[in-house]
């Protein structure tokens, strides 16, 4: 099929490749318009070095001539898969008119984006009168760090189409990738589009409240790990998304909480989960907070290293990371700063710039030298069995906030640690 | 030799006779461009005069008696830092505090312009701290709840500036809760405490002398709240839960506010013209620094106006002369404040401080009893609001009343439809109530069949002053117009403005009747306070031990 994906997220870029991959010919189209400027070079495109994978994916696919990079869209093309930002909408309204002026020319529109729920029937509404054009919505629910599994070999498929027409050419488009999937639904593409924030608000609404669980924990003294194994073995209940933590971060799940939690607002419902999103931010600046409290209010002149600064491990992504209030909160309390991550250094120097007092390590065990505290950001593989003797030997003071419980408590107290964990 | 036996003074007496007999309605009738000769503006602001009771010979008389009190020397020596209180030997120099940096003014070998902007300076890395959220409490929140802790001018200003420039809050002040607290009984911060999360909650101690009692008694129990809710030391809660505004450091340090967390004025500010001083930080931390900056330099322009403008069309001067005129002249003693705008709601308590605790006064400068009436009973409240309160005694009554109508022409200009159409009916109410007010009831045609308890007798003065907008800037202008006027006023009455030793003594006397509570010996004092005393003691269980 020719296939035109529009869009320069991780969403577009995983499509478009995958789509390529597949014996599609594709062609992307980055930004509604580009004045005229040279595109980026592949390399220099962050969500393509960010998500692992996808960037070698990508040459190939432009390589073997499937997968164009482009300013218009082929007139042959018969499926526009828009994966555009939230705020697109209007790029989207107009890429429908323009496709779908002859009513003649068969086209699927594959809505891909957060544009909120009733979006693709207002989409819908754009068409003409025909039975070979029409919009569907198709959720977007790959995981940054896994993005290029997710979409080429999905558990399970939601499609938002409502018309016999577009059910099949859909499944036609996705037949490469539906074979792993052992469930797919169709449902109204309003009803998809609700899923699809539901999904991601459920998710969200456990983790604020196993979060709220650890800190209650911390405070009347018991275990949080224990109480989640126990809650985890219900059956009812499960252990995905059951990890306390210094918050949840990330572009599509901050963002589809939000809008979600908007829509809530708009309704006039009062909204758990605009709770459990001004909570997370709280949640955000956990670490700095256990910190504050065990030097009793003084931080000036400290060295605090901290491992892990993207919002989640295998990936460079730092969008909505825990880590950027957590260093702000030090920088403004003139503490040193001592960071270490396996990818997101590059971002995190673009983030905060050349600043004296934040020193990004390319070792994990230089980020301890003289250190006052190891504060874990994120649970990268490489943090969970560390060399604890040379730990020792670095740092000033051996007291280690865990913000992702990977280290076990009794055994770094065993060795001379101090530890706090998140509920532990 | 009182002012009262000047030629100017008794031209106007002479002039006054004839003024007294003749009603508003027929000064209109007779003087069609009386709007013309009597209004007056800045690029920013109306001061309509045309409603009071009197006309534009009047208005020369009263500048000649301006000049025979050397007002324009006075106003110099004003600007200039001279010593204009000398009961506590100090210049008034509040407006230096709304100089642009470049300029400077030497006083005992200090540049006064400089300090301030070095002030306005530590203001403003405080404030911006606070809106990036960085300021810390006991367990590492940001700050989130602000709490004022001041009376009198470190309270009145602030509280009726920020009522007044919500809408000018920035977005990173908006996660900001502002509460004012200054009475001494603790009944406001008895509420708020309740509500409040001590961990994010920081209070500003604002005091002058660092001495006021009501402030300190209000801030000790907010410091006991805050060791007993955080279980921290009482160093750790003063870092970081405190900020000292002040012009005695080390009074403020003893009480345990680190210097770190001070900012500072001077004694040449007085408390009731302190705003634009870091007695603004909440204002500063409402509006943003780039507002509270707007703020001055609309005031700014004010004391450029009064400076400089001839005294016929001198705002501050104008304003002050009608007042002159009707309480010497015309015998009124009463002066309504009327905003006809829900948020200059404090600003009539702002002008009462202002009005009444500069120029409530019996005493000239040369120490003699004055033979002249000085400032009138000043209160106020929004203009709608009063209508259905006090307006009754001010068309009907006994008493004559001049009024002070303050408004702005426009407003929701972003907003919707239906807000704008409220507003147009409040400008509507402000003018029909100043008109009816002034002419009473010979605007309708068929009044005088009306019975006696429907006539509206009119000839109540007025002036209206009109806003071209509600903004930072005209708020800083219209207050500092009425700070200008003030001093105008007291140069005419010849009385110092600047201190307040009447509210001295009532603060020793309560001092000692404390002691006085669990005493069983009340007879050395009057009968009445013993009485009063003797209730006390019955009623709360501290009567007096009588087993010895």
């Amino acid at each position: 099929m020719k296939i035109t994906v529009y869009g320069k997220e991780l969403t577009s870029w995983v499509a478009a490749a995958c789509l390529a991959r597949s014996g599609n010919e594709v062609t992307i189209i980055e930004n509604a318009c580009s004045n005229g400027k040279s595109a980026q070079p592949l390399s220099d495109i962050r969500v393509l070095i960010n998500e692992p994978g996808l960037l070698e994916l990508t040459k190939q696919q432009i390589l073997s001539g499937r997968l164009i990079r482009g300013e218009q869209s082929e007139s042959d093309a018969t499926v526009h898969w828009l994966a555009l930002n939230a705020d697109e909408i209007h790029r989207a309204e107009q890429i429908v008119r323009d496709e779908t002026r002859n009513p003649e020319t068969q086209r699927l529109i594959v809505n891909q984006s957060n544009f909120g729920v009733g979006a693709t029937e207002k989409l819908q509404h754009l068409l003409r009168q025909s039975d070979q054009q029409d919009a569907i919505y198709l959720p977007d629910l790959i995981q940054e760090g896994n993005a290029i599994n997710d979409f080429a070999t999905p558990e399970r498929l939601i499609i938002g189409a409502d018309k016999e027409w577009s059910i099949i050419q859909t499944n036609a488009l996705l037949r490469p990738f539906s074979q792993s999937a052992d469930n797919i639904q169709v449902m109204a593409p309003k009803e998809a589009e609700f899923t699809k924030f539901a999904i991601t608000g459920m998710l969200a609404i456990r983790i604020g409240y196993i979060n709220e669980l650890a800190n209650l924990a911390d405070q009347i003294d018991v275990d949080i790990d224990v109480i989640r194994q126990g809650m985890g073995a219900d059956p009812r209940i499960g252990h995905h998304y059951m990890s306390p933590g210094c918050g949840f971060g990330g572009q599509n799940f901050q963002e589809y909480t939000r809008k979600f939690s908007e829509l809530f607002e708009q309704q006039s419902n009062p909204s758990l989960l605009a709770t459990v999103i001004k909570e997370n931010e709280v949640q955000k600046e956990l670490l700095f907070r256990k910190l504050w409290q065990h030097y009793q209010c003084d931080l000036k002149g400290k060295t605090v290293s901290l491992w892990g600064g993207s919002f989640k491990p295998e990936t460079a992504s730092i969008d909505n990371a825990p880590s950027l209030k957590i260093i702000e909160a030090l920088l403004a309390q003139n503490v040193s700063v001592k960071l270490h991550d396996p990818q997101a250094l590059q971002n995190l120097q673009e983030y905060f710039g050349d600043n004296s007092a934040l020193r990004y390590c390319g070792n994990r065990y230089e980020a301890l030298e003289d250190s006052d505290a190891l504060l874990i950001v994120t649970e990268w593989q490489e943090y969970w069995s560390p060399d604890y003797s040379l730990m020792l030997e670095k740092m000033r003071t051996p007291l280690i906030i865990d913000g992702r419980n990977i280290f076990d408590k009794e055994m770094l107290q065993s060795q001379g640690f101090t530890y706090t964990g998140i509920g532990r | 030799m009182s002012i009262t036996s000047s030629a100017a003074w008794q031209a106007l007496q002479a002039h006054a006779e004839q003024a007294k007999q003749t009603h508003i309605k027929d000064m209109f009738a007779e003087q069609p461009a009386r709007f013309a000769e009597l209004s007056f503006q800045t690029d920013t602001l109306l001061l309509d005069l045309s409603k009071q009771r009197f006309q534009l010979t009047t208005l020369y008389l009263l500048v000649q008696l301006a000049k025979t009190q050397q007002l324009p020397a006075k106003i110099e020596a004003m600007f200039n830092g001279a010593v204009l209180n000398p009961s506590e030997n100090r210049p008034a120099l509040h407006s230096a505090l709304r100089q642009p940096r470049d300029k400077s003014l030497i006083l005992d070998e200090r540049d006064v312009i400089a300090d301030v902007h070095h002030s306005l300076d530590a203001m403003e890395r405080l404030v911006k701290r606070i809106h990036r959220r960085q300021w810390r409490g006991y367990d590492g929140s940001p700050i989130q709840n602000i709490v004022n802790i001041g009376v009198g001018g470190s309270d009145l200003g602030p509280l009726m500036c920020c009522k007044a420039l919500t809408e000018w809050v920035p977005e990173d002040a908006k996660q900001l809760n502002l509460h004012f607290v200054s009475s001494m009984d603790g009944s406001q911060l008895e509420r708020l405490l309740l509500q409040l999360d001590p961990a994010s909650t920081l209070f500003i101690i604002s005091s002058k002398s660092f001495s006021t009692i009501d402030t300190l008694a209000n801030a000790k129990t907010a410091r006991e709240w805050l060791i007993n809710a955080s279980g921290a030391s009482a160093d750790i809660i003063n870092q970081h839960h405190f900020i000292g505004v002040t012009s005695k450091p080390d009074k403020a340090e003893s009480w345990g506010i680190p210097v770190t967390n001070q900012l500072h004025f001077w004694d040449w500010t007085g408390g009731r013209y302190s705003l634009w001083s870091v007695i603004g930080f909440p204002i500063a931390l409402h509006i943003g620094m780039e507002n509270f900056h707007h703020l001055l330099t609309g005031a700014h322009k004010m004391d450029e106006h009064f400076r400089t403008v001839e005294l016929t069309k001198n705002l501050p001067v104008l304003l002050a002369l009608t007042d002159i005129w009707n309480i010497n002249f015309l015998d009124i003693h009463a002066h309504a404040i009327l905003p006809y705008d829900g948020r200059l709601s404090h600003l009539p308590a702002y002008l009462e401080q202002l009005e009444m605790e500069s120029n409530g006064k019996n005493v000239s400068l040369d120490g003699q009893i004055t033979d002249y009436r000085t400032c009138p009973i000043l209160w106020g409240e929004i203009g709608s609001n009063a209508q259905h309160a006090f307006y009754q005694l001010l068309h009907q009554g006994t008493e004559a009343v001049m009024c002070d109508f303050i408004v702005p022409a426009e407003r929701y200009k972003d907003a919707s439809a239906e807000l704008q159409q409220q507003h147009q009916l409040a400008l509507a109410n402000c003018l029909a109530q100043s008109r009816l007010l002034a002419l009473g009831d010979s605007i309708l045609d068929s009044a005088e069949q009306a019975p006696a308890h429907k006539r509206y007798q009119g000839n109540q003065p007025s002036s209206t002053i009109m806003l071209k907008s509600l903004t930072p800037e005209t708020l800083g202008e219209l207050i500092a117009m009425y700070e200008h006027k003030v001093f105008v006023q007291s140069v005419i009455w010849d009385i110092n403005p600047f201190d307040q030793w009447g509210v001295e003594l009532g603060k020793v006397i309560a001092t000692e009747l404390l002691s006085q509570f669990n005493s069983e010996d009340t007879s050395a004092l009057d009968g009445s306070t013993a009485g009063l005393i003797d209730f006390i003691q019955h009623n709360t269980g501290s009567q007096p031990n009588n087993d010895g």
